[in-house]
């Protein structure tokens, strides 16, 4: 995973420079810049990290051999729901909730109520039922 | 598989045939979200900085003078030692042990559940102590409506404390998911595992926010 890996990483230095000479630029006087940029190296940096240690816990992918071929990497990528319509229910109580923000909080107070069974359901959709283990 | 690849191997529940050893995308999901969020309190500490530049040097220090140093650090320690328990209990989520051994006073034999109660118990303690720290503060004075000063204090603390009591609630639905399986397995374990990536990460944005807003006011 060299390259993805170098790809975030190497960015923390750019934006860490580029935060150091905006904040001489304007004089120090502005902090959003001075701020905001090093942080950005900060972004890329969790990421960068994250991927650098677990390159180092995990065997080297198809992807990483230069000689590899596509049915290498043949397979399952992770464990995803096939089909579920928990996140449906989850965004649209979300929605109600950001409404009730807008409109009133009698709203926010049934958005909550939905927003609680939609994360139940969401969370334990495969703890339960068919899918209890 | 090894007992503690979990962190960094995707699950592989016995009806599926995982060839690849690959990174697990929950895990991965969990810190690219948690990058967006490191820039979500980027815009916090940006608005308290350009406040802090903006605002006549004595009427800050006037507001900031109010702050509770004593209280605030008892708050911070036991919210950076929760990090250590949360820890624990990830140690013990990646040996697949959801439970304790032995008595409940011999914490060395405890396993996730009992570690991550205690977690809990550190972070209600922090909030609770947060809330008792507001109540002191409006009393004071300091209302999010009162000054500049009220404002950024209120909105940094307050979104750090909105991000605590979403990790207890996520706690709260990992503790569920282990007590709903029989067999504590991959998909327990990560679940433990990303919580904890969302735990230490609100953890360290306190250790900043602590040190700019009480130690550098």
């Amino acid at each position: 995973m060299k390259i993805e890996t170098r790809l975030f990483l190497w960015g923390t230095p750019l934006f860490v420079l580029a935060g150091v000479v905006y904040g001489f630029m304007t004089d120090w006087t502005e902090p959003v810049g001075y701020l905001g940029m090093p942080l950005v190296g900060g972004l890329v940096a969790m990421i960068g990290a994250y991927l650098g240690l677990t390159a180092r816990r995990i065997d080297a992918r198809p992807e990483d051999d230069p000689n590899g071929n596509i049915e290498d990497a043949a397979g399952d990528q992770g464990v995803y729901a096939p089909w579920s319509w928990w996140p449906l229910a989850i965004a649209g109580s979300a929605a109600i909730c950001f409404l009730g923000l807008a409109v009133g909080w009698w709203v926010f107070y049934i958005g909550f109520c939905v927003s609680v069974i939609a994360l139940v359901g969401w969370v334990f959709e495969y703890s339960r039922g068919i899918h209890s283990h | 598989m090894a007992v503690v690849s979990t962190a960094t191997a995707a699950a592989n529940p016995t009806h599926q045939h995982v060839t690849v050893n690959r990174p697990n995308p929950v895990s991965v999901g969990t810190i690219v979200w948690l990058a967006s969020e490191l820039m979500f309190f980027a815009a916090l500490f940006a608005m308290y900085f350009t406040v802090r530049q903006t605002m006549p040097a004595e009427e800050w220090a006037a507001q900031a003078d109010k702050l509770n140093i004593t209280f605030s650090t008892i708050n911070t320690i036991v919210l950076v030692l929760s990090s250590f328990t949360c820890q624990w209990a990830v140690f013990k989520a990646e040996q697949f042990k959801p439970s304790r051994s032995g008595k409940l006073y011999q914490f060395w034999t405890w396993g996730m559940h009992e570690w991550l109660t205690m977690t809990y118990v550190m972070g209600a303690f922090f909030i609770g102590g947060q809330i008792f720290e507001y109540a002191e503060l409006v009393e004071h004075g300091l209302t999010i409506s009162s000054s500049a000063y009220g404002s950024v204090f209120y909105l940094t603390t307050g979104f750090h404390g909105l991000h605590v009591t979403g990790g207890l609630i996520a706690f709260l639905f990992v503790l569920g998911r282990s007590f709903a399986a029989k067999r504590f397995g991959h998909h327990e374990a990560t679940t433990t595992i990303v919580t904890s990536y969302y735990w230490h990460f609100v953890d360290v944005v306190w250790i900043a926010l602590f040190a700019v807003i009480y130690l550098l006011q």
